[in-house]
């Protein structure tokens, strides 16, 4: 409890830090807003023009679109200080996170706070509520309890894999590129149905980087879509295990990434 | 490890591996497909024990491995071999125990919040570091009026002079009154007044709260106010672990006799065994063999054949001790 405190307290002083800057924190505020009123547009332009892909419906792919939305909004909230962690390791400013008697990985996340959150959740709400509608999701009391789980475990998949890119700049100090290649350009590939690319796409992204278990998978579930088509009907509902999973190789990886750490000369 | 005991340092070593890239664009390019690599031992197999409430300089030439020395003890670095023990904790596998029990001041990083008023950097730490608010209120009071930071508590940290920053980084180091502290280069880039208030402080705190105290500096002012005992280092390793005063003996013919001479009498014959090193009008300075007589000797024979007007003498200062230690490799043996 008393360590939850202290990270609250960290959080709160994160943001009173950043409202130092009022312009620059509404501005930022402003450009965030702009993107994501874009993004949605973009998605019923997408809607607009292709019906059906690959047996799934407009509506279908909207649903999709809100599971994705909801984990990496809150992925972002949770992990969006590590985007700049390089820097860190770089400048040796990690230094004065490891003299400190809390967890370097908790200062981290805790040193930030991410508003464009929101704005991912908005749209998360937005298309859930026009896939529901659109592909007439039946919500259950199972399907209502288990969505936040499913989210949580897309949260766990999308953070994991952060953090493990993240904790490689302990050996190689810059890894901006990197990280915008994992990060951003990789979600790129989950907001079409993952059966649309060939097996070994499939493969790839179900067993190495598993991130059709943050939408794809589960959205079987939610849709009452038979899992005929699937590499396994498992797979349906094995996104909070592949989550803990990932999630575990990661935090050992930053942890040995941690004592690599080289600080820099004086 | 005894109770009176704060370091111990046991064959520390600590290699880096730096990449080498060639000249040039070829050269880079080269490097981004196959790099060389080089070992670089920053810290070679030391040895040495710290006993509560020392108040040890830990000097050396640039790259000589202080900071890198300093960055193992609290945790930052995790050594190539050897091991290193504070307060009976190894600080590398037992960072979040460790921290609670040292302070650390880096002179050239801030541990403050950029953006925020000093007080509040003050909050945050006294909630990371679980101090009560009682004992916040009193060693903060005790910091306040020890180190003159009434007046920069509203301040924010991006705004305080580097002096200012330092005296706020000191008092931030000890809100959680820990037994060890850690100092690099605390006084590096400071006016001559705030080194001195710095230097008041540490010199109390060692004092009347017992903390050991570990100061790497370049200003050896520093090092003669402060610190009895002096860990010197090259290339990684211990050249003279010992008392200051004892360096201090050691060269003492490298004492310096400032004489002025009345003008009738300005030309000194040659005194065995004294050597003049400079000169200007009736002014010299005479340094002299430490073999054959003592300095009491050496005055009274200038004084019983030349009128003088004016004599003192000059201490040799630690840096030109350990410049001297540098530059002649001197082998020095600890008492």
């Amino acid at each position: 409890m008393e360590t939850i405190r202290i990270y609250l307290t960290l959080f709160a002083t994160s943001i009173k830090a950043r409202m130092e800057y009022k312009a620059s924190f509404l501005f930022y505020i402003f450009a965030i807003m702009t993107f994501y009123i874009g993004q949605i547009g973009l998605l019923f332009v997408l809607l607009n023009r292709f019906h059906q892909i690959k047996g799934w419906t407009m509506g279908e792919m909207v649903f999709l679109y809100s599971l994705h939305a909801f984990a990496y909004g809150f992925t972002n909230l949770i992990f969006s200080q590590l985007i700049n962690f390089d820097k860190m390791v770089v400048d040796g400013e990690f230094d004065r996170v490891l003299v400190r008697p809390l967890s370097p990985l908790g200062q981290v996340i805790f040193s930030k706070f991410e508003v464009s959150t929101a704005a991912h959740l908005i749209i998360g709400f937005t298309a859930l509520y026009f896939g529901t509608h659109l592909a007439g999701i039946e919500w259950t009391l199972r399907k209502i309890l288990l969505f936040p789980v499913i989210v949580g475990g897309g949260v766990l998949i999308a953070g994991g894999i952060r953090l493990a890119v993240t904790a490689v700049a302990f050996w190689t100090l810059r890894n901006r590129s990197l990280v915008h290649t994992v990060i951003f350009s990789s979600k790129e590939f989950i907001n079409y149905p993952v059966n649309i690319y060939n097996m070994g796409m499939q493969f790839f992204l179900t067993f190495i980087f598993p991130i059709a278990f943050i939408n794809f998978y589960p959205a079987h579930f939610f849709l009452d879509r038979s899992g005929e088509g699937l590499l396994h009907p498992a797979l349906e509902m094995g996104t909070p295990i592949v989550g803990i999973i990932v999630f575990i190789v990661s935090v050992f990886t930053w942890k040995v990434g941690v004592n690599h750490y080289q600080s820099t000369g004086s | 490890m005894q109770d009176n005991i704060a370091i111990e340092v046991k064959g520390l070593r600590k290699e880096f591996k730096v990449s080498s890239s060639g000249k040039g664009f070829l050269g880079k390019l080269q490097a981004l497909f196959h790099r060389g690599h080089k070992i670089i031992t920053a810290v070679n197999d030391i040895d040495f024990k710290i006993r509560r409430g020392e108040f040890v300089g830990y000097v050396g030439e640039n790259g000589a491995g202080k900071s890198t020395t300093i960055k193992m003890l609290t945790g930052i670095l995790v050594p190539t071999s050897g091991t290193a023990e504070v307060n009976g904790i190894v600080p590398y596998k037992d960072r979040k125990k460790n921290a609670a029990k040292i302070g650390v001041v880096f002179g050239q990083r801030t541990q403050l919040w950029w953006d925020l008023p000093v007080r509040e950097s003050f909050d945050l730490l006294r909630v990371i570091f679980r101090v009560s608010r009682s004992d916040f209120d009193r060693q903060m009071a005790k910091l306040e009026k020890a180190l003159g930071l009434r007046p920069l508590l509203e301040m924010p940290v991006r705004k305080l002079s580097l002096g200012q920053r330092m005296r706020c980084d000191i008092a931030a180091s000890l809100i959680h009154n820990p037994p060890v502290l850690f100092l690099d280069e605390p006084t590096i880039g400071l006016d001559v007044l705030a080194k001195q208030s710095v230097r008041n402080f540490l010199s109390e705190i060692n004092r009347t709260e017992g903390t050991t105290i570990i100061l790497t500096t370049h200003d050896m002012n520093d090092i003669e106010q402060l610190c009895k005992r002096l860990i010197i280092l090259e290339e990684g390793k211990i050249i003279f672990d010992g008392e200051t005063e004892f360096l201090k003996q050691k060269f003492v013919h490298e004492k310096v006799i400032e004489v002025e001479f009345y003008e009738d009498d300005c030309v000194m014959q040659g005194i065995p065994g004294v050597t003049v090193v400079r000169e200007q009008g009736c002014k010299k300075w005479l340094t002299f063999d430490s073999d054959g007589s003592g300095i009491g000797e050496v005055i009274g024979t200038i004084a019983s054949q030349y009128k003088i007007k004016d004599i003192s003498v000059k201490e040799p200062s630690v840096e030109s001790i350990i410049r001297n230690i540098y530059d002649n490799r001197i082998k020095l043996s600890t008492s």
